[in-house]
């Protein structure tokens, strides 16, 4: 009986199997071919993203859902260069006027009659309300949130320079603590007990006043980030993972351009366009988030970004966006290539295959895929700990001379071009391209490749040859990482070797990341590698990371380098607060003389993304920051389905080649058979 | 700074030790007889190990200065090796291959063009010099670790067996305590402990390792303490430590021996393992191989560097399995009684 039931089963997935086989040789095809038609946008994800809220999310894998699904007051433009600001849900940019002493009053207005997507959590404020206004209550409230410590936000710094809102986290948690009925409110009614926000204060159903402290004018770029979108209280209070609902973080209401359809966070994330969006409601405004722009940066008519298909035209273009998830690189870059996504990044693994000599290689050209590269917001730096004996402030000018010299020897370009295959622009000074105040003309004479000045300058320090007087013996220096792995160590090396041309011997010291944090708050360390990414394209956002009041052996801030200079200090803090222009550009040239000569980092590079686009994907332009600009691409499906076709011709020769073999092999089988029994 | 010192020091030891072993063992029919066997049987591999070792003494001896201009000033002021001075210095800026007259990728001009015999890899370090100085690491790493784990199960496994009772019973739950725990968990866990050096790689291995040899020892121990010389010695009034040394350890040397040559191997591919998982030692054929991972699936592929760290491993265990083998055959009573 049971060999009878193995048997069966065996001939049932044999079965089947072939039949599976049989399915997948006729197409390869992972969607359903009803969709062919459609004007679908097809990405792919990695790990799902850990939360969905607005006011935590904050990378890259999350900000591709929360970038598309809530809208912010205010957006980049999509084309121009440098960056700019847009009003997105405000009816303009914010009004600025003077407020109580040193702050000063951003007041935005947002359009009457917006909408949030469709959610039955709206009944909570009135019984069968699928949806409601979107009012300046809602950003407020969406601000407090970002001030309660239990919602752990990672952006509460740059916050804090809103009037009283530290305060009012403070406030908040004492309150929880000390009266347990008021701790069991929902959030929203613990909110308005305190009154919000000191600083933040809505006026009628649309206006919005925010008080920020007036050295800090950035603030604005915060307004263009999810972090700052309007956020009903309805979600909060429906949405809080009991009861079978699930938490805000994995469930979204916002307003955007698109709405989070489906969200399965093992294998698929639906988004769709949002029926309840302002542009498709409200065609007739014309607002500049919900129309393509007519006007763009230099060289965006001759690519073609400015069509008359586009120009002006309402948005999106493209109805749904499909996120598969893809965990290994090298399958989801082969289905790339089959045309099964529309865009994927330059993988290492195939590197060559795809990139000859800085461009697109002649098979990827025949194919009709693109290649843009963009410069993103980032700084690769060395880092000298200044507040070490050696190389720090107290060696005085004998450390500067070194400093000089050290940075005289590392060759960015080489560096670039061993490690991430050429991807990323040697850095002259902290400040990468795109934004104001960088100066491409600007050569920094202490970051070419210059062996005999580095040496002379050694010489000058009073290293000749790298020899340390003191001890008769070569200088030794620790290069202090938490990279362990072998490819990081090969890093280092390219560094430590540098430094031995002058007589330097650098030792890497890596430990983990504990040990290595440790170190850094002793102040136990010399020399370090870091990266910055901008969190908006503003110079303030790379030269606060030398402003002396953030030094870490001072505060604990991001200025490892612990770089603490008056003048420096004085021209940032001036130059934080005004606006773009010459006196601004003047007093950024002035900063980076003095970085010049100082010399707390060795500049290395800023990373350039290389994305490819196939054919069909329209209106792509590489946008620095980590905002999908989904509402502004379009696409092709005709093309689309029919390069598909052409790409993923079925190889029949092996089936047959295998069917052949298949029966060489029985044969004889069959003949030896027939033989013994006769 | 005087690392050089005390290596200079350990290889004049170790050729000491290595000059009375080859005196004793002359002196000795039993041994000789059994060398003299094991050189006819595995003459090659034996030759492959004695070059292994010598290219790991030659990278052991080393001194400061006293070379040329040619090198940088940390160099001079560094001990370096015969190795070193012979092999090293020829450093590129990135991938050449083999005998490669230009750069792998770019093709830009090489410094030593063709003198790469087996390539450069991603910093332009010249993988056949690469490759050598592995081999010290691989002998420091078996014989250290051994040097450790050894002693340790005899300790062990001579006092459980030749005393019991209690003694046995406490080893006894030692030894099926770390049996039972994942082998290669406690290692990353020891060596997170201790930090990332070669003495902390060794002394983990060492702890992970020493488990079956001591049950071997024990077993051994317990047969022969059952035996009439031991009843006889102990008889006549022998203490238990003049026992153990007279007549429990000699008659386990022969276990001694083939299980250091076994175990040699074995602790060579766990630190390759170990390398793989980023903790292995500085310099190690492992960490070759884990630097060159990426480097298959590049296109065009970069080949020689896990080739040469690959064979080179592949090479040395192979010699000391083979080595090991026979001097089982050689050393066993049993197969002793065959051949005579």
């Amino acid at each position: 009986m049971t060999l009878m039931s193995t048997c069966s089963a065996a001939r049932l997935l044999g079965l089947t199997s072939i039949w599976a086989l049989a399915w997948v040789a006729c197409n390869n095809n992972p969607y359903p071919p009803t969709e062919a038609g459609e004007k679908v946008l097809y990405s792919s994800f990695r790990e799902a993203p850990r939360s969905l809220d607005p006011a935590v999310a904050y990378d890259t894998g999350a900000h591709a859902i929360t970038g598309s699904v809530y809208d912010t007051l205010l957006e980049y433009h999509y084309l121009k260069r440098p960056y700019e600001l847009i009003p997105g849900l405000a009816t303009d940019l914010p009004t600025q006027r003077p407020g109580q002493a040193g702050y000063t009053v951003y007041g935005f207005s947002l359009r009457p009659g917006m909408v949030y997507e469709n959610d039955p959590a709206f009944s909570l404020g009135m019984p069968g309300r699928m949806t409601r206004e979107i009012v300046s209550a809602d950003v407020a409230f969406e601000l407090c949130r970002l001030a309660d410590p239990a919602v752990n936000s990672p952006v509460v710094e740059p916050f804090s320079n809103i009037q009283g809102f530290q305060e009012f986290g403070q406030a908040l948690t004492q309150r929880r603590e000390e009266d347990l009925a008021f701790s069991n409110l929902p959030v929203h009614e613990q909110y308005a007990a305190l009154g919000g926000i000191e600083g933040v204060k809505s006026v009628g159903d649309h206006g919005l006043e925010v008080s920020v402290r007036s050295d800090y004018p950035q603030i604005q770029y915060w307004f263009a980030m999810p972090f700052t979108s309007p956020v009903p209280w309805e979600a909060i209070a429906f949405y809080d993972g009991e009861e079978g609902r699930p938490r805000f973080a994995d469930h979204p209401i916002a307003s955007g351009p698109y709405r989070l359809q489906h969200y399965d966070r093992q294998s698929r994330m639906v988004l769709e366009a949002n029926p309840n969006w302002y542009g498709a409601v409200h065609p007739e405004w014309a607002a500049p988030g919900a129309v393509y722009p007519s006007q763009g940066a230099p060289g965006d008519l001759e690519a073609g970004l400015l069509a008359p298909e586009w120009a002006g035209k309402p948005l999106p273009f493209i109805d749904r966006v499909e996120f598969r998830r893809e965990k290994e690189a090298i399958p989801y870059f082969n289905k790339f290539l089959q045309g099964y996504y529309d865009a994927a990044g330059v993988i290492k693994e195939s590197f060559d295959q795809v990139i000859d000599e800085g461009g697109l290689s002649a098979d990827m050209e025949e194919m009709g895929i693109r290649l843009e590269k963009g410069v993103e917001p980032t700084i690769f730096y060395i880092g000298f700990n200044l507040d070490d004996d050696t190389v720090g402030r107290p060696g005085g000018e004998r450390a500067r001379r070194l400093r000089q010299a050290m940075s005289l020897v590392i060759d960015s370009e080489e560096y670039t071009r061993i490690f991430t295959n050429g991807r990323g622009i040697p850095a002259q000074s902290p400040l990468p391209p795109g934004l104001f105040g960088y100066d491409e003309a600007y050569a920094n004479p202490y970051r070419s490749v210059d062996l005999e000045r580095a040496r002379e300058l050694m010489v000058e320090a009073d290293y000749p040859q790298g020899i340390d007087p003191n001890t008769g013996k070569p200088l030794t220096l620790s290069f202090d990482t938490y990279d362990t792995s072998a490819q990081g160590l090969l890093q280092y090396r390219f560094f430590t070797d540098a430094w031995r041309q002058l007589g330097i011997d650098v030792k890497v010291e890596a430990t983990n990341y504990n040990q290595f944090q440790e170190k850094v708050r002793n102040g136990a360390y010399q020399i370090f590698m870091w990266g910055w990414v901008a969190d908006y394209p503003d110079p303030e956002n790379f030269l606060f990371l030398l402003w002396s009041d953030l030094a870490r052996s001072k505060s604990g801030g991001p200025n490892t380098a612990n770089f603490m200079n008056d003048r420096f200090d004085d021209l940032y803090l001036s130059m934080k607060s005004r606006p773009n222009g010459a006196e601004r550009e003047a007093e950024i040239k002035e900063m980076r003389e003095i970085l010049e000569v100082e010399r707390p980092w060795i500049e290395l590079f800023h990373r350039e993304d290389y994305a490819l686009f196939q054919g069909w994907l329209e209106n792509v332009k590489p946008f620095g920051m980590s905002f999908p600009m989904t509402k502004y691409r379009d696409l092709d499906p005709a093309e689309r389905t029919s390069l598909r076709k052409d790409w993923n011709r079925p190889v029949v020769w092996p089936i047959w080649v295998g069917l052949v073999l298949l029966i060489a092999l029985i044969v004889p089988g069959v003949m030896t058979f027939m033989r013994e029994r006769q | 700074m005087e690392s050089h010192l005390a290596s200079n020091g350990i290889v004049a030891a170790l050729f000491l030790a290595a000059g009375v072993t080859v005196w004793m063992v002359r002196r000795s029919r039993l041994w000789s007889s059994a060398f003299v066997s094991l050189w006819r049987r595995r003459r090659f591999a034996l030759l492959v190990t004695g070059v292994y070792v010598a290219v790991a003494l030659l990278d052991s001896v080393a001194w400061v200065g006293g070379d040329s201009l040619a090198v940088d000033t940390v160099a001079r002021h560094e001990a370096r090796s015969v190795i070193d001075r012979v092999f090293g210095g020829n450093q590129e800026k990135s991938y050449s291959a083999p005998f490669a007259e230009a750069e792998f990728y770019g093709g830009g001009d090489l410094r030593y063009p063709g003198r790469h015999w087996l390539g450069t890899d991603m910093i332009g370090r010249d993988i056949f010099y690469l490759t050598l100085k592995g081999a010290r690491v691989a002998l420091l790493i078996g014989g250290l670790t051994s040097l450790i784990a050894i002693p340790l199960a005899l300790l062990f496994g001579i006092s459980a067996g030749y005393f019991g009772g209690r003694i046995d019973d406490v080893v006894f739950f030692l030894m099926t305590t770390l049996a039972s725990m994942p082998g290669l968990l406690l290692l990353i866990a020891l060596i997170m402990v201790m930090g990332k050096s070669t003495l902390a790689v060794c002394v983990a291995l060492a702890v992970t390792g020493w488990v079956g040899f001591c049950r071997v020892s024990r077993g051994e121990t317990l047969k022969l303490r059952e035996l009439e010389f031991v009843s006889a010695a102990r008889s006549l009034g022998v203490s238990e430590f003049q026992i153990v040394m007279r007549h429990i350890l000699p008659n386990l040397m022969h276990l001694v021996i083939i299980t250091f040559v076994l175990m040699f191997s074995g602790l060579v591919l766990s630190e390759a393992i170990l390398s793989w998982l980023g903790i292995g030692v500085d310099g190690s054929w492992g960490q070759m191989i884990d630097q060159a991972r990426n480097e298959l699936s590049r296109d065009p592929i970069v080949w020689w560097n896990i080739a040469a760290s690959g064979t080179a491993l592949f090479g040395l265990i192979l010699a000391v399995n083979f080595v090991g083998d026979a001097l089982r055959d050689v050393l066993d009573p049993r197969t002793i009684e065959d051949e005579r």
